[in-house]
């Protein structure tokens, strides 16, 4: 018997591995990733996991062409405005922005005028906290957020948004405050077009001026958009399951172009990557998610493709210090005060503590074993994409000595008599996050044994509510791009208002004044100069610690047809845009 | 007999007490706010954490904050899970139905297959086969469950594409989402063959059998070494002398006199190992992507989800003392001594 079942192992392990020249489920697209969404609703999601689905259900005004980061086609809008046409008025201020006619949304209702200027006006009005409003907010009325420091709306809001966002005929036309450069690549990728009455019928806001101070900052679940679609785009949402965190995505059969390739697109959450690997093998998945230290397990494997060295516009990971830390309900902060089995709450605050962290980083090693010496270590916020990088921007470099150095100035001598002790966390299944905690952890604590440092894997959405609620002491995440300009970065990453320093609590006038001034400065060069004087600032600083500049890959089938990466679309390179894609 | 399960099921209220006290006393260790956050689903609510505090009177003196306590979880509230994004007592109803279904197919398999081999072992003590059991027992033994998943997963989904890991496939997928589709127990298998669905029953099942097999090995083991020994001690004693020397068939003597007594032990275990695969078995339902119950207790606890920590910990101990009371009544239909004692 056990020489029947030794040779059954062995025939097996002899058999040739999945090598299928034609795919499995030919109109069925499968791609597992490591992340579910927090919300399908455009005018909350602000997560490439969320934005990957909105990006094939729903359509905003503009695309990009191909994998240019650059020029713009018409999507919904019939032309995009330019000075040459006549659409952008000479002042640059005034945007006259024709729409396609003849779309519909999958419901099978037509597609209107007010459908977009609607659209506009709810991603402005729902300005959820640290949420994606801010990115049209500021350049259609000048300032980026509907409420002010006190927490309550500002009275002259519903009069600006309706100045901004108003119909000619059939045209939208956006009038702004000050010429805005970045203004027409925000709406390739942002505010796309909802239905105004599905809303309405489904309970979520219906356009009047009585009722929209009730959907501003909501609750995430509370709309219908939340974890339902009916958008114009080229696949429709059929279901979001979230006890198995499953995406379902169907052909829109109505498209106002021709139909997509693909009948279906499954995207599921697959947290263990052997899993993942060998559904990818076994023709099950098309395309998976893989982090970097995983290449060398995916390469040279027949019938997949491994894309290297795709450029990326981002800056992921990235180490945020939360300043002020909210102590409700926080498991994060041990004891929440200095005596060793915790932190108080403003902890990050001393600069010592932070600069202590920042040389505490083996960067070249990072670079050389998690990242297999791909990319570079990266001089500030601002990536080597961009216009406004500084590549001379000075960086910290791993020095044990100046690490302790500055420890032991910390809280005035305290953090380093008494010691410490909180959970640093990342979202579960991203290994170059984990290994980025790790290093820390380890670092850190060897230098003093009253130092102790939890590290968590939370999942994804869980890790997006307690980063958001700012209970997360340090906390790794990324930024990826929304439109291609270094203010996308300089203001989420840096500006009291943006997204990361809003929820780490960090503010500096100074940081504001300067990231304020690049963005009005028409000038290119004295932009490039006001932005190497801010990533100074920022080095000197250090309110999070950024890593380095990288480059992705791909892993997907070779029988994937179709695929081009544009580094502004979000997830990628790992996600797509299903609707050029196709199965061989 | 009838007595005997009375006065045991007059216990229960006891062990239930006993253990939702305990829970209580467990979550007296974090601070009220902390509590209060069992209650909060969206993360904005933390600025009102005062009034949750408030209307669950977690400032009350303990024994009036237990009974508010008991009450809320008497009523199915036992907060909202972050970790499944969803309120616990809904993450129970959604991922114990899988983990049920995975249990269901792997116990019975465990079972006859650590009886029957355990037996054979003792029956055959230092012969090749007692050899060959005892060394696959040892081996399922120390072998972690996740590289035996992986490799089951390389050979029979990998190479020769027969089993695949998840749930089940797309088509099944849409078809147990149709409208029509009638969900008459929330136990997949059960309703793919009320539904009158065979190819979708095939495909549930097919998606369970290396979860299944993983547990059969892993879980066979400790079964097996016990019914071995409690046989050889069984084997060993006069009655069994006695009943060989009545001249009764040796399949008699060894399963109907021997194994009858050597059962004792093997019920016991068995309860307990029931109690373990259905308070959700992780690494498994990870490795092959099975939406359990396991699954979502560990990320609960790695995520300091407290409402689901506490769900999950709430299940396993309804489990446990309701498999407490049904291995108390097997020991009974087992052991005459024991219901005639009592």
């Amino acid at each position: 018997m056990l020489r029947i079942l030794m040779s059954a192992v062995l025939a097996v392990g002899a058999l040739p591995a999945a090598a299928r020249s034609a795919s499995k489920n030919p109109g069925i697209f499968t791609y597992l990733t490591i992340a579910d969404a927090d919300s399908v609703d455009p005018a909350w999601a602000y997560d490439t996991a969320s934005g990957l689905v909105i990006l094939n259900v729903y359509e905003p005004l503009f695309q990009y062409d191909g994998t240019s980061t650059e020029k713009l086609l018409p999507l919904i809008a019939e032309k995009v405005p330019s000075r040459d046409n006549g659409l952008i008025s000479p002042d640059g201020r005034t945007y006259t922005i024709p729409l396609r006619k003849g779309i519909k949304f999958h419901d099978g209702s037509p597609m209107t005028a007010e459908d977009v200027r609607w659209s506009l006006l709810r991603f402005l009005l729902v300005d959820r906290a640290a949420g994606p409003s801010s990115l049209l907010l500021e350049p259609l009325v000048g300032y980026p957020s509907t409420r002010g420091d006190d927490g309550e709306i500002l009275a002259h809001v519903w009069n600006d948004v309706n100045r901004a966002v108003t119909l000619r005929g059939d045209d939208i036309v956006l009038r702004l405050p000050r010429p805005y450069a970045p203004l027409l690549s925000i709406l390739a990728a942002w505010a796309p077009v909802l239905p105004k009455a599905w809303a309405g019928k489904n309970g979520d806001w219906d356009g009047g001026e009585a009722s929209w101070h009730k959907f501003n900052d909501p609750s995430k679940e509370t709309s219908p958009f939340f974890d339902k679609a009916n958008g114009t785009g080229p696949f429709k949402l059929e279901r979001w399951d979230r006890k198995t965190k499953e995406f379902l995505l169907t052909r829109n059969d109505r498209y106002w172009r021709a139909p997509a390739k693909l009948q279906t697109v499954v995207i599921k959450s697959v947290s263990e990557f052997g899993t993942r690997k060998l559904m990818l093998q076994a023709g099950d998945a098309d395309t998976i998610y893989a982090d970097r230290p995983l290449i060398s397990q995916l390469q040279d494997i027949p019938g997949i493709t491994v894309l290297d060295d795709q450029p990326t516009v981002e800056m992921n990971p990235v180490v945020f210090f939360t300043y002020r830390i909210n102590q409700v309900a926080n498991a994060f902060v041990g004891s929440g005060r200095l005596d060793g089995a915790g932190i108080p709450l403003d902890f990050f605050s001393d600069k010592d503590v932070r600069k202590g962290f920042a040389h505490a980083f083996d960067f070249k090693g990072f670079l050389a074993d998690v990242m297999r010496g791909k990319g570079t270590q990266a001089t500030g916020a601002i990536p080597k994409s961009l216009p406004g990088h500084d590549p001379n921007g000075r960086t910290y470099r791993f020095d044990l000595k100046k690490a302790e150095e500055h420890f032991r100035k910390a809280w005035g001598g305290q953090a380093w008599e008494k010691g410490f002790k909180f959970t640093i966390a990342f979202n579960s299944g991203n290994l170059p996050r984990q290994t980025v905690c790790q290093i820390l952890k380890r670092n850190v604590e060897a230098l003093n044994p009253k130092f102790k440092i939890d590290v968590r894997a939370v999942e994804w959405p869980t890790f997006l509510d307690a980063y958001k609620a700012s209970k997360l002491p340090v906390f790794v995440m990324g930024w990826h791009a929304d439109y291609p300009d270094p203010h996308n970065f300089a203001f989420p990453l840096l500006h009291s208002k943006g997204d990361y320093p809003a929820t780490q609590k960090f503010k500096d006038p100074e940081f504001d004044r300067l990231i304020d001034a690049a963005n009005a400065e028409t000038d290119p060069s004295k932009r490039k100069q006001i932005y190497a004087q801010l990533q100074a600032l920022e080095f000197e600083e250090a309110p999070h610690l950024v890593i380095v500049d990288a480059v992705r890959y791909r892993t997907q089938r070779d029988w994937v047809k179709g695929w081009f990466n544009n580094p502004i679309f979000p997830d990628s390179p790992y996600g797509s845009y299903f609707y050029t894609l196709s199965k061989d | 007999m009838l007595r005997y399960i009375l006065k045991r099921l007059a216990f229960l209220p006891l062990v239930v007490f006993g253990v939702t006290a305990l829970l209580f006393l467990c979550l007296q260790f974090l601070s009220p706010e902390m509590r209060a956050s069992l209650y909060i689903k969206d993360p904005r609510q933390l600025s009102q954490i005062e009034s949750v505090i408030e209307k669950y009177g977690l400032r009350k003196p303990m024994p009036v904050q237990y009974a508010l306590w008991l009450k809320e979880v008497a009523h199915g509230e036992l907060g909202y899970s972050e970790t499944a994004k969803m309120p616990v007592s809904e993450a129970i109803r959604a991922f114990f139905p899988a983990t049920f279904e995975l249990t269901l197919i792997s116990f019975i398999p465990i079972m006859i297959t650590g009886i029957y081999f355990g037996v054979l072992s003792a029956v055959h003590r230092d012969k090749f086969i007692d050899h060959f059991t005892r060394f696959v027992a040892i081996t399922g033994y120390s072998l972690p469950s996740f590289v035996l998943g992986l490799l089951l997963l390389m050979v029979f989904y990998g190479k020769l594409h027969w089993l695949p890991p998840g749930r089940y496939t797309l088509e099944t997928d849409m078809l147990v989402h149709a409208e029509g589709f009638r969900h008459w127990t929330g136990i997949l298998t059960f309703d793919c063959l009320l539904n009158g669905e065979w190819a979708a029953y095939v495909d549930v099942v097919k998606h369970m059998l290396l979860p299944a097999a993983t547990l059969l090995y892993i879980s066979v083991a400790l079964l097996l070494r016990i019914t071995r020994s409690s046989m050889l001690e069984e084997l060993s004693k006069d009655y069994v002398r006695t009943a060989r020397a009545k001249g009764l068939p040796e399949n008699v003597v060894i399963y109907k006199h021997a194994l009858a007594n050597a059962l004792i032990p093997v019920v016991t275990l068995a309860s307990l190992l029931f109690i373990g695969l259905l308070g959700g078995v992780v690494i498994t339902e990870t490795v092959f992507d099975f939406p359990g119950i396991g699954r979502w207790g560990v990320q609960a606890a790695q995520q300091l989800d407290v409402p689901g920590v506490l769900g999950a910990t709430m299940l396993a101990a309804f489990l446990f003392v309701t498999a407490n009371l049904a291995s108390d009544i097997l020991y009974a239909v087992v052991d005459p001594r024991i219901r005639v004692g009592d």
